[in-house]
C-alpha cells in the first residue's frame, strides 16, 4: 500500500478490442477500458452485461479470446489469478474466493503463507492478520472458521485479504452489497485513503448513490459492449440508467394494469427453521403485481421458497386459495397451482443436456395432457410445448435442442415455459431478469401483463429496485428476515423502500446511498 | 466463474473433434479394430465367429444396460458385479435343493429359481437405492458396501465353491434353445433392451430418469418423486443383472461365486464407451449396446489373437480411461 | 448484523459450538474404541494375549499407512480405488526384482533389498501419478480413472507372475526387517508412527497440507488465491499410491514372498477407515490422528471377530455395512449441524 511518486503517471491499465465467448453467449465484444493510478473507475450496468466477465479477466481468471492486455504499459498475455497477485492486481469477489473449513487467518495468507524452510510460521501470520484487520477496522477474529462467519463478515475477510499484500490494482466487485451502514462507511474511507495513495480502483456497482459518490470515471457496459465511459461528475444518474437499459426508463417498464381480486395466497407469522424469515405476514391477490424488495441475504427469497416446500417451515401458516395449507412440497404446490420460477436456472431450473421440449414441459408430467399415467403422449407433448414456445418468442422456435445451448434469455423463458404447460394462478418469481438481456427483460414483463390479464397473483422478489418499484401494485419491504413495510400507489418510490433498509442505524450516520432515482440494488 | 484460461479457440476445436467422435469415433475403431485383427488372424471375420460375437454381446449388452439406467441419474453400480454372483448361486442352490428333493416338476423348480433371482435383484436394488437416494450415502460408498455384501453372501452361502448339477432343462431354456434359428441369450438381450427403450423413451418414469440425471435440483423443484425414482432405478438395474447372472448361469451350468468378477467393470467400460455421460442424463440403450458389441469385440479380437488374459485386463483398462476422456471432449472443457 | 455484537455473540455460541463439536468429532471415535476394549477385555481373554496384541498392532499400523495416504486423496475432495492393486503390484515387483537381483550378484544383499525397494515405491508412484495426471489434467472423475488403473496393476500383477507367490527374496529383507521385533513391538509399528508423524506435520505445519485442504474445500478459491491446484492434486494421489506401497513393502517383507492378491481388503478398509474418521467424501476436511484411531478400531473390530470365529467371508459382509452406515450418520449428522448452525 506504499506511494509510489517514482512511477510514471500514465495509465495502468489498458484494455483494447477484449473479447470473450462462453459457451452460448458473446460474454464481451470488443470491450476498451482504462484505469488510472489513484482514480475509481466504475464498471455500471445490468447483471449478465459483462461486468464480472471483464474483471474475472483483469484478476487473471479468465483469459480473453483476443484483444490487447497492457498493464503498467507491459504487454501481458496468459495471465493468471497468481501472476496477477504477484503483480499487484487484487480481486475482491463477490462470489467469494474463501475456503469455508479453514480459519480467517489461514485463508488471508492462502497462497503467500509465511513460512520457515517449510514450516508455516503460524504466529506471524496470525500477528499480521491481526495488524491488518485492525487497521481496516473491522472486527473479526482470525481464529474463526470462515464457515461460521455471517455474509458481512466474510466480505470484509476478502477485502482484507485482498489488501494483505503490496497493492496497485484492486478490484470491487460490489462490495456493499453485504455491509452494513457503518461498515460501508468504513470501507469508503478506506477507498479515499487507497486512492489517495495512487492505488487505481475497479468498481463494481449498480447501486447509483455509491457510484456517484466514489467514482471519478464510470465505464457503462451493455449485453457485452462498452457502450461509454463518461466523467462522474458530467452525468446525471437518469443518463446514466437509460445508458445502461439502453432506453428511457418508461420504455423498460412497460405499464401495467392492476385489477386487484381475491386473495389467493396469504402468509401468516411465518417463521423459518433457519429463522432467516421470522413472523412474517404477506399476501398476494389475482390480477396484480405483489413486489418484494429488499438486500441480498434479508430472507425474501427464503420466504417463497418457502412457500413452494423448498425451506423448512418452523411456524406460521399459509392459505391458498382462501383454504390453510400444509402440504410444502413442490409435487403439491404444482397440483394446487402455485409454481416457483428460480433465480439460479442453471443450478435449480435446467437440466441443460436435455432438449427444450423435455426442460418445459418438466413440471407437468403428472396432467392427462402429457402422460395416460406412466405412459408419455408424445405427440401431444411436441404439440403442446410447440405452442407455448412459439407464444414465448423463443428464438429460433424450436423444441429439440438441448437447453444448453440457449443464451440466458431464452433459458429463463423455458423455465417460464413451465408456469404455462399447467394450470398456474399463483406465480412466485425470484429475480426473473437475472442475467438476461434488456430485450427478454421486456418479454418476461409482457409476459407476467398477460398472466395478470388472466386473473393470476403475481409475487415478483427483485433485487433491481427500479423493477418492483415500476412494476408492483402493492411493494413489501424485506429487512433482516421481518418484512418492515408495505406500500402502495404514491408511497412505492425509492426513498421510502430505503429508509426501510436503514431504518436503524440511520439516525445519526449521513445516508451516502440513499439518493435521488434509480438505485439498483446488487443480486448475488 | 469457473474455469482455468483454457482458450476458447482450443475448447471449440476440442468440441468439435468431441461431437465428431462421439458421433461416428466408435464405429470407426470397431472397424478398423476388426480388419485390424483379421489381418493377424483372418479367423476373426469368419461368419462363425462374427456368430459367437453377437452371441457374446448379448451378456454384456444386458449388463451395460443395467449399469447405464443408474449412470443415467449421475449414480452407477460397483455391486453388479457381486450382486450378479448372488443370484448365480442362490438361484442354482435353490433348484438343485428342489431337485434333489424330487417333490416338484421341473417347470416349477425353474420358475422358482427365476423368481429368487429377481427377488434378490429387487433386495440388492432396493438396499442400494434407499441408502442413495433417502439416506444420502454417496452411491460410490453405498455400491462399495453392497459389493462387499453380496461377496459375502455369495461365498458365505456357496462355501466358496460352484454350485453343480443346475438343471438341463434350465440352461436349455437360457442358453442353448433356439427359437427360429437364433440363440435364446439374443433373444434375452433383445427382449431385455426392447424393454429398457420403451421404458426410457415412452415413460414418465424413464423421462424422469434423464431428468434428474440432468439436474436433480431442477428435478426437485419440478416436482418430480425423485426418492421414488432413484429407488427403482436401482432396482431396476439389479433386477435386470439379475437376468443376465441367470443367462450366464444358463451358460456355465453351475452357480459360480465368482461368476461376476469383471461384470461391474464390463458393464461401465460398455456403458460409457457407448456415451452414457458419467455426469448423467445423456445415453440409451443405443450407446449401451454399441458400447457392448465394441467391449465384446475387442475381448474376442484379443482372445482369437491368443492375447493374454492378463493383458486383456490391462487392455481394458486403458479403453476405461480413453472412454472417459473422450467423454469429456465431447460435452466440452467444461 | 450491528457491529458491536459481532464480537460478543459469535463468541459465546463458539463456546458451546465448540464443545458440541468436539464431542461430536473426537469424543465419538474414542469412546467407541473404549467400549470395545472394554468389552474384548471383559469376555475375551484370549484379546489380551501377547501374541494377539502384538498382531492387532502389526495389522493396524499396515491399515493406517494406506489409510494416511487414502485420506489425503480423500482430502482433495478424491477417491483411490487402487491402492489395492499398487499393493498387489508393488509386491509382486519388489520380490520379483530383489529375486533376480539376488541370483545375478547373490553376494550384493543390500544392492538387491535397494534396488526391490526403489521398484516397488516406483510401483506406487507411477500409478499415483497416472491417477492425478489424469483427475488435475484431464478432469476424468477420480472414480473412473482409479478404477481403470486398478485394473491396469492389477493385469500386469498378474501377468508378471501368473498368479502364483514370488520366492526367493534375501532373508535380510524378510527377517531382519519384516519379521523384526524391536523393544517388543514389531518394525512395522515403528514405520507407521514414523510415517502417522510425518503426515501430521505435513498436514498441520506446512503450506503443502494448508493447499490440499483448501483444493478440497474450495477449489476455486485455492485457484484464484494463486495455489497451483493441479500439482498438490498430483501429489496428493501420487503419496497415497506411495504410501500403499510403502504398506505392500512391510507386508511383503512378513510374509517372504510377492503375492498378486496381497491385498485382500485392504482398499475398502482404507476408505472405511477415512469415513469413520469423519474425512468428508466432499473433500476438504480430515484428519491424520483421527484416521489412524480408526484404523485402530477396524482392526480391533476384525480381531474381535477372528477371536470369535466369526467367518472371513461374513466379515466382508460387515465391513460393508460399516463403510455405508458411517457415511449415513456422517451425512445425517451433517444435515443436522447445517440447521443447528443456520439457527
Amino acid at each position: 500500500m506504499r506511494h509510489r511518486m517514482s512511477e510514471p503517471t500514465g495509465n495502468l491499465l489498458e484494455l483494447s478490442r477484449i473479447s470473450k465467448r462462453f459457451p452460448g453467449v458473446l460474454a464481451l465484444d470488443e470491450v476498451d477500458f482504462d484505469l488510472r493510478r489513484g482514480e475509481v473507475h466504475v464498471l455500471f450496468g445490468e447483471n449478465g452485461a459483462g461486468k464480472s466477465t471483464l474483471i474475472n479477466i483483469i484478476a487473471g481468471t479468465f483469459s480473453p479470446d483476443s484483444g490487447r492486455f497492457l498493464y503498467q504499459g507491459r504487454e501481458i498475455r496468459r495471465l493468471t489469478p497468481h501472476q496477477a497477485r504477484v503483480m499487484g492486481i487484487s480481486p475482491v469477489f463477490q462470489e467469494f474466493s474463501l475456503v469455508p473449513e479453514m480459519t480467517v487467518a489461514e485463508n488471508l495468507f492462502l497462497g503467500r503463507e509465511r513460512s520457515r524452510f517449510l514450516f508455516l510460521n503460524k504466529r506471524a501470520m496470525r500477528a499480521k492478520a491481526r495488524e491488518v484487520i485492525g487497521e481496516l477496522g473491522f472486527n473479526l477474529d482470525p481464529r474463526r472458521k470462515v464457515a461460521s462467519l455471517s455474509r458481512a463478515h466474510q466480505q470484509m475477510v476478502e477485502i482484507a485479504k485482498a489488501l494483505l499484500t503490496d497493492v496497485r490494482l484492486l478490484i470491487f466487485d460490489e462490495p456493499t452489497a453485504s455491509l452494513t451502514e457503518a461498515e460501508t462507511i468504513k470501507l469508503f474511507a478506506l477507498i479515499d485513503r487507497l486512492r489517495a495513495q495512487g492505488v487505481g480502483i475497479i468498481y463494481v456497482s449498480h447501486r447509483m448513490g455509491e457510484i456517484k459518490q466514489v467514482a471519478d470515471r464510470i465505464s457503462v457496459l451493455r449485453d457485452g459492449r462498452k457502450i461509454a465511459t463518461v466523467r462522474s461528475d458530467s452525468i446525471s444518474e437518469t443518463e446514466l440508467v437509460e445508458l445502461m437499459a439502453g432506453r428511457k426508463i418508461d420504455v423498460l417498464f412497460p405499464h401495467v394494469d392492476h385489477r386487484p381480486g381475491e386473495t389467493l395466497l396469504e402468509v401468516n407469522n411465518l417463521t423459518l427453521a433457519s429463522d432467516i424469515v421470522k413472523g412474517v405476514n404477506f399476501h398476494a391477490r389475482a390480477g396484480e403485481i405483489t413486489g418484494i424488495a429488499g438486500l441480498v441475504g434479508c430472507g425474501k427469497s427464503e420466504l417463497i421458497r418457502a412457500v413452494f416446500g423448498l425451506e423448512p417451515i418452523a411456524s406460521g401458516s399459509v392459505q391458498l386459495f382462501g383454504k390453510p395449507t400444509t402440504a410444502f412440497r413442490p409435487t403439491s404446490m404444482l397440483r394446487a397451482g402455485v409454481c416457483y420460477f428460480p433465480s439460479d436456472r442453471v443450478a435449480e431450473g435446467l437440466a441443460l443436456a436435455r432438449p427444450i421440449r423435455e426442460n418445459a414441459s418438466m413440471a407437468a408430467l403428472d396432467l392427462p395432457g402429457f402422460a395416460r399415467g406412466q405412459v408419455l403422449r408424445r405427440s401431444e407433448e411436441k404439440k403442446t410445448i410447440q405452442d407455448i414456445v412459439d407464444r414465448l418468442k423463443l428464438r429460433p422456435a424450436q423444441i429439440e435442442p438441448a437447453v444448453g445451448r440457449l443464451s440466458g434469455g431464452n433459458r429463463q423463458k423455458v423455465v417460464l415455459g413451465r408456469g404455462l404447460a399447467r394450470d398456474i394462478r399463483i406465480f412466485l418469481f425470484d429475480e426473473p431478469t437475472v442475467g438476461i438481456d434488456v430485450g427478454a427483460k421486456l418479454e418476461v414483463y409482457e409476459l407476467m401483463k398477460v398472466l395478470l390479464e388472466a386473473g393470476a397473483a403475481i409475487v415478483l422478489v427483485s433485487s433491481e429496485l427500479p423493477e418492483v418499484l415500476h412494476l408492483s401494485n402493492r411493494l413489501y419491504v424485506m429487512h433482516q428476515a421481518q418484512m418492515v413495510a408495505e406500500l402502495t400507489g404514491a408511497d412505492i418510490n425509492e426513498q421510502a423502500v430505503l429508509a426501510c433498509f436503514f431504518r436503524e442505524e440511520s439516525a445519526a450516520l449521513p445516508l451516502p446511498l440513499a439518493t435521488a432515482t434509480p438505485v439498483v440494488a446488487p443480486v448475488a | 466463474m469457473g474455469e482455468s484460461s483454457a482458450g476458447a479457440s482450443a475448447a471449440s476445436a476440442g468440441r468439435a473433434l468431441g461431437n465428431f467422435l462421439a458421433r461416428f469415433g466408435l464405429v470407426i475403431a470397431l472397424i478398423a479394430m476388426e480388419i485390424g485383427f483379421a489381418i493377424v488372424e483372418p479367423l476373426v471375420l469368419s461368419p462363425g465367429n462374427l456368430l459367437n460375437v453377437l452371441q457374446q454381446t448379448s451378456y454384456i449388452a444386458v449388463f451395460a444396460t443395467a449399469q447405464m439406467v443408474v449412470i443415467l441419474t449421475r449414480g452407477f453400480d460397483l455391486s453388479l458385479g457381486t450382486c450378479v454372483s448372488t443370484v448365480s448361486v442362490a438361484s442354482a442352490l435353490v433348484m438343485t435343493g428342489m431337485v434333489g428333493d424330487g417333490l416338484h416338476g421341473m417347470p416349477f423348480i425353474i420358475l422358482t429359481g427365476m423368481l429368487t433371482a429377481l427377488g434378490i435383484g429387487v433386495a440388492v436394488g432396493l438396499f442400494n437405492g434407499i441408502c442413495i437416494s433417502v439416506l444420502r450415502v454417496n452411491a460410490f460408498v453405498t455400491t462399495l458396501g453392497s459389493l462387499n455384501i453380496c461377496f459375502g453372501i455369495a461365498t458365505t452361502i456357496s462355501d466358496g465353491r460352484p454350485v453343480f448339477d443346475v438343471p438341463k432343462p434350465f440352461s436349455h431354456l437360457l442358453y442353448s434353445g433356439k427359437i427360429l434359428g437364433v440363440p435364446a441369450p439374443v433373444i434375452i438381450a433383445i427382449l431385455v433392451l426392447l424393454a429398457v427403450h420403451l421404458m426410457l423413451t415412452w415413460t414418465v418414469f424413464g423421462r424422469s430418469l434423464y431428468l434428474i440425471g440432468g439436474n436433480p435440483r431442477a428435478a426437485a423443484l419440478a416436482g418430480l418423486p425423485s426418492k421414488r425414482y432413484l429407488t427403482s432405478a436401482y432396482v431396476v438395474c439389479s433386477v435386470i443383472a439379475a437376468i443376465g447372472a441367470l443367462m450366464l448361469t444358463a451358460r456355465t451350468g453351475s452357480g459360480e461365486p465368482n461368476l461376476g468378477g469383471n461384470v461391474t467393470l464390463q458393464s461401465i467400460a460398455a456403458a460409457v464407451i457407448g456415451g452414457v455421460s458419467l455426469r448423467g442424463g445423456v445415453g440409451g440403450t443405443y450407446a449401451a449396446l454399441l458400447g457392448a458389441v465394441f467391449v465384446t469385440a475387442l475381448s474376442n479380437c484379443m482372445g482369437l489373437a491368443r492375447i493374454d488374459g492378463y493383458i486383456q485386463q490391462i487392455i481394458l483398462g486403458c479403453v476405461i480411461i480413453a472412454a472417459i476422456f473422450v467423454d469429456r471432449l465431447r460435452t466440452g472443457v467444461r | 448484523m450491528t457491529t458491536a455484537g459481532v464480537e460478543a455473540i459469535p463468541d459465546s455460541k463458539r463456546g458451546s459450538g465448540a464443545f458440541g463439536r468436539a464431542l461430536r468429532r473426537i469424543g465419538f471415535l474414542p469412546a467407541l474404541l473404549i467400549v470395545l476394549i472394554t468389552l474384548l477385555v471383559l469376555f475375551e481373554p484370549r484379546f489380551m494375549g501377547v501374541f494377539n496384541l502384538f498382531n492387532v498392532v502389526r495389522n493396524s499400523s499396515a491399515l493406517m499407512i494406506v489409510a494416511s495416504g487414502q485420506m489425503l486423496v480423500l482430502v482433495v475432495g478424491g477417491f483411490d480405488l487402487s491402492v489395492g492393486a499398487v499393493i498387489a503390484l508393488t509386491s509382486v515387483v519388489t520380490a520379483k526384482v530383489m529375486a533376480g537381483a539376488l541370483e545375478a550378484s547373490p553376494d550384493d544383499v543390500p544392492m538387491a533389498i535397494a534396488a526391490g525397494v526403489v521398484a516397488g515405491m516406483a510401483c506406487g508412484f507411477v500409478t499415483g501419478l497416472v491417477n492425478g495426471a489424469c483427475v488435475a489434467f484431464l478432469r476424468i472423475s477420480p472414480f473412473m480413472v482409479t478404477l481403470g488403473t486398478s485394473s491396469i496393476a492389477t493385469g500386469v500383477a498378474l501377468l508378471l507372475t501368473n498368479g502364483i507367490p514370488v520366492y526367493g527374496m534375501p532373508d535380510a529383507f524378510v527377517k531382519d526387517f519384516g519379521r523384526a521385533v524391536w523393544l517388543g513391538l514389531p518394525m512395522p509399528v515403528y514405520v507407521s508412527l514414523t510415517i502417522l508423524a510425518l503426515v501430521w506435520i505435513m498436514q498441520r505445519q506446512t503450506t503443502v497440507g494448508r493447499y490440499i485442504h483448501a483444493i478440497g474445500g474450495n477449489v476455486q478459491a485455492a485457484m484464484v488465491s494463486g495455489v497451483n491446484t493441479r500439482f498438490y492434486l498430483i501429489l496428493a494421489y501420487t503419496l497415497c499410491g506411495m504410501l500403499a506401497s510403502l504398506t505392500s513393502l512391510l507386508l511383503t517383507a512378513r510374509l517372504g514372498s510377492g503375492q498378486a492378491t496381497m491385498s485382500g481388503n485392504l482398499m475398502l478398509e482404507s476408505i472405511a477407515a477415512g469415513v469413520i474418521a469423519g474425512v468428508s467424501l466432499r473433500g476438504g476436511v480430515g484428519r491424520v490422528e483421527m484416521v489412524a484411531l480408526s484404523a485402530l478400531f477396524l482392526s480391533i473390530l476384525t480381531n474381535a471377530m477372528n477371536l470369535l470365529r466369526v467367518n472371513s467371508k461374513i466379515q466382508t459382509i460387515f465391513m460393508g455395512i460399516i463403510v455405508v452406515a458411517a457415511v449415513a450418520l456422517d451425512e445425517f449428522t451433517k444435515r443436522r449441524t447445517r440447521h443447528a448452525r443456520d439457527n
